[in-house]
């Protein structure tokens, strides 16, 4: 399990985050949601060791993370940020492979490729295997670069905000990837997400943040409700939940909430 | 501050005037006896005149650069303009060598206009440009021109005459010799009528338009005027890095990028820092001096440094 | 498909060393082949370290477009020939020695990279952009200085200036060439196990630390690498400006690869051809009225204006 304690950020005088503790539960699928500025990137950042916190402890199953050999964590922790606009030519193939490094350090081997394959039919990438990365759609890239979280076989995955700028189709095949690998591969899955329906009807945890702080945590059927989203974001909300799912109509209710 | 600003800039003028090899005292200025009043017609108020059009074109320059690119790094030397009237001159040199100042100042305008040209449409191909590339770009787009210099230079025997112009010196500023660095005036001045628009200019050229602003026609006019200045600037004085760079950068993080404001500021800022690197150039060695190239580039460097630093640290 | 342009690629380029040597030499194996061997030799170890530094340093950057001569590297080692013909008139060459020049000059290049990587690093800054910044600004501080020193000289000093900061193969001496052997062999010992770590690097920083690299050492690290290599070549050749882009580029383009494994080998072949073919030029074309430094600056130098001008310049 992958949890913080007394989390802080500041930057110069500026809190960006402040005394955050949350315990992410295991084989689970836990969206970080929340308004701009909330923190939840840098939370998520820190987690992933990109980031240094100003003051409190990330533990990975009871140890200290910053204690943990950046090699080794990568064979546990793996993130994924926006899909960055680099001029490589690289296959997909080739994308995904990358994955493998923490393993192999760039000997691939019969595994390796045993665990390439697997991630690339996985998100049923395998007709775009050997085309190149600027040839494909937006949509398309962000699922090779999934891909090539998959095939890091970590325990925990982590995605900042997965689904930006990718049309609906990819968004819902993404999310759905992601709940297999829960579900199926016992895998935790950490995401910041800006969509509210999509964290709602995906995820089995919510962390909802305002302003630096967790303003509150629980699973999906607690936070989904009209109360507590209306005071997370200041707007007023219809929740409608069936047996399709939630769905979180904050488009034409009338006046935001002050 | 405004204010203070001012004064400074009065009392830096008239240390100007007293300092030199030959020896003025206040009285002498004061009472105007004939040496006195040679050195300083000939000399120290040309001068002066100089230094305060060369440093308010060079910084308004760099202002206008800023808001047409886009970017907050770029002036005559990081953008090529600088080499390009240096390739200029020496292609006037070459091939018409009587051709005399105005001859010279017009083939190092074509030449500079021209290469900012290019240069602006070198800019526009690099999306998500990440700041530091735009300057690093125009330095070594400076660098090509400069290796075209060379190779014509090197062919015609003139390469180190060709460093000695490129150095920006003051000392070579004589009554008779300089006139021609009055053209900055009407620059500044223009540069004001137009503050608002160049103001608009640096909203990008999609926000331009939507307000109204006929785009490439106003950043055809920025250029020339740059142009002009850059070109009158390198054929009197010689180049001087920095100051479009620091001087604009400095007032914008004291008083917000509207031009209509901070545009005497900036002129008024840049006159200050050359008056200030050229008095120190004087002092260091007396009575002989260190060129207006060298002060300028050392303290403007440190300051731009300090400057980066200071931003950097702010938006850790 | 890869592998057939590479062998031609290397075959050529024995060729043209062949030509290089024995074109119009009459066959003398006392004096002129040696020459020229010592010669060749330049090139080689120059081509080498070009095309290494610059491959590195753009994996590092994730850009096409930069080289290590903006970090201020041969801004430094301009001013130091400038100070030592300041200071010491046209002599300087007697008083100091061409290898005391040498190593006078690679030692100054590590102490500056040491100083800017201390000063830079010490914050825990892992912004390289922040770094080119800081390149940009003192490349322009020193060339100021630098202009300066080159007037002051008298002209016959400034033939000596000139003749330094102008890249030349004649210049080496057999003892420059061991030291610089030495230390390419060094370099080359410390990248050759872990020429994947340089590809997982041009994934850019954050897939990078998420694949496990330790990010800012291994920065560091190939920065000094990439120091020692333009300490060794600037100070054996002279300033070759725009060469290392051509060289990466032109690399890319022909290899199609981004793995280092690939590019490296093929970087040097391409960099030693240029030298090569700059060199028949200037003697045998240009009949010595113009030197290599100016026609290589030239030709990459309007190579790079049309790469710029004609593809997207992007991240």
């Amino acid at each position: 399990m992958i949890s913080v304690n007394n989390l802080s950020k500041t930057y110069g005088t500026k809190p960006v985050l402040s005394n955050v503790t949350v315990a992410f539960p295991s084989s689970r699928l836990t969206s970080l949601i929340g308004p701009n500025g909330a923190g939840k990137t840098t939370l998520l950042m820190m987690l992933a060791r990109l980031l240094e916190p100003s003051s409190g402890s990330i533990l990975l199953d009871g140890r200290e993370t910053s204690s943990i050999k950046l090699s080794n964590y990568a064979k546990r922790v793996a993130t994924l940020r926006q899909s960055p606009d680099f001029n490589l030519r690289l296959t997909v193939e080739e994308l995904v492979a990358f994955g493998r490094f923490p393993y192999s350090r760039g000997m691939l081997t019969a595994d390796d490729q045993h665990a390439i394959n697997e991630a690339i039919s996985f998100l049923t990438l395998d007709s775009l295997r050997g085309a190149y990365l600027d040839e494909i759609s937006g949509g398309q890239r962000q699922m090779a670069f999934l891909a090539m979280t998959i095939a890091q076989q970590t325990e925990y995955l982590l995605l900042d905000e997965p689904l930006n700028n990718l049309d609906i189709k990819h968004a819902v095949q993404i999310m759905r990837a992601l709940r297999r690998l829960c579900d199926e591969q016992g895998r935790t899955v950490i995401l910041v997400v800006h969509d509210i329906n999509f964290a709602a009807n995906y995820s089995d945890h919510i962390v909802a943040m305002k302003d630096g702080t967790v303003h509150c945590i629980g699973a999906v059927p607690e936070i989904v409700s009209e109360q507590k989203l209306q005071q997370l974001y200041d707007l007023a909300f219809k929740v409608i939940h069936d047996k399709q799912g939630y769905l979180c109509n904050y488009f034409t209710t009338s006046g935001e909430q002050e | 501050m405004r204010t203070g600003l001012y004064i400074l800039f009065i009392v830096l003028c008239c240390l100007s005037l007293i300092i030199g090899a030959q020896q003025l005292t206040l009285s002498d200025v004061m009472r105007l006896s004939p040496d006195a009043w040679i050195t300083l017609s000939a000399s120290r108020m040309p001068r002066l005149a100089a230094l305060v059009l060369t440093g308010a074109g060079l910084s308004v320059c760099g202002v206008i650069l800023q808001h047409i690119v886009r970017n907050k790094f770029v002036e005559p030397a990081t953008a090529g303009g600088l080499d390009a009237a240096k390739l200029g001159i020496l292609v006037a040199l070459v091939l018409a060598p009587t051709i005399g100042t105005l001859g010279r100042l017009l083939f190092a305008l074509t030449f500079s206009f021209v290469a900012s040209l290019i240069f602006i449409a070198i800019v526009r191909r690099i999306r998500f440009g990440n700041t530091i590339l735009v300057p690093v770009i125009g330095l070594m787009y400076g660098s090509v021109l400069s290796a075209i210099a060379e190779f014509y230079a090197y062919h015609n025997n003139i390469l180190q005459s060709m460093q000695g112009w490129l150095l920006g010196d003051f000392s070579k500023i004589v009554q008779g010799n300089y006139e021609v660095i009055y053209l900055i005036l009407p620059v500044v001045v223009l540069t004001y009528l137009y503050a608002h628009r160049f103001t608009v200019l640096g909203m990008g050229e999609g926000m331009a338009t939507s307000l109204g602003l006929n785009y490439p026609a106003t950043a055809a006019m920025g250029l020339i005027l740059v142009a002009v200045t850059v070109s009158v600037t390198v054929i009197t004085v010689g180049a001087i890095p920095f100051v479009g760079l620091v001087v604009p950068n400095l007032i914008a993080l004291l008083y917000g990028d509207n031009l209509v404001r901070t545009l005497p500021l900036v002129a008024a800022g840049g006159a200050l820092l050359l008056l200030a690197c050229d008095i120190l150039g004087r002092l260091i060695i007396y009575p002989f001096e260190v060129p207006i190239g060298l002060t300028a580039g050392a303290v403007g460097g440190v300051l731009f440094l300090v400057l980066i630093y200071w931003r950097s640290r702010r938006c850790a | 498909m890869r592998l057939i342009p590479r062998y031609i690629l290397w075959a050529g380029v024995i060729v043209l060393a062949l030509t290089f040597l024995l074109l119009n030499s009459g066959l003398d194996f006392t004096y002129v082949i040696p020459k020229r061997l010592g010669r060749l030799a330049a090139m080689v170890i120059g081509g080498v370290c070009i095309a290494w530094s610059s491959i590195m340093f753009q994996t590092i950057t994730g850009n096409r477009i930069l080289t290590p001569a903006i970090m201020g590297y041969e801004a430094v080692y301009l001013l130091l020939q400038s100070l030592l013909v300041m200071a010491m008139g046209a002599q300087s060459l007697v008083i100091l020695g061409a290898n005391g020049n040498f190593s006078l000059s690679v030692l100054l290049m590590l102490a500056y990279s040491w100083a800017i990587h201390r000063w830079l690093f010490r914050n825990g800054r892992q912004n390289v952009y922040f770094l080119l910044l800081m390149g940009l600004v003192l490349t322009m501080v020193i060339s100021t200085f630098t202009q300066f020193a080159q007037f002051s000289v008298s002209p016959g000093e400034f033939s000596v200036l000139l003749s330094f900061s102008q890249p030349s193969f004649g210049r080496a001496k057999p003892e420059q060439l061991i030291i610089s052997c030495i230390l390419v062999a060094t370099v080359w010992l410390s990248i050759r196990k872990n020429l994947p770590m340089l590809d997982v690097l041009s994934l850019g920083r954050d897939q990078a630390i998420s694949l496990g690299v330790n990010y800012q050492r291994s920065v560091q690290r190939y920065l000094a690498l990439i120091a020692v290599l333009v300490a060794v070549s600037t100070s054996l050749l002279g300033p070759t400006a725009f060469m290392g882009i051509f060289v990466a580029n032109t690399t890319y383009a022909l290899t199609r690869s981004f793995r280092h494994r690939i590019t490296l080998p093929m970087g040097c072949a391409i960099a030693i051809s240029i030298f090569i073919v700059a060199q028949l030029a200037v003697e045998h074309i240009f009949n010595y009225r113009t030197t290599v430094g100016i026609l290589v600056n030239l030709v990459c130098g309007a190579w790079f204006l049309m790469l710029m001008v004609r593809t997207r310049a992007g991240a």
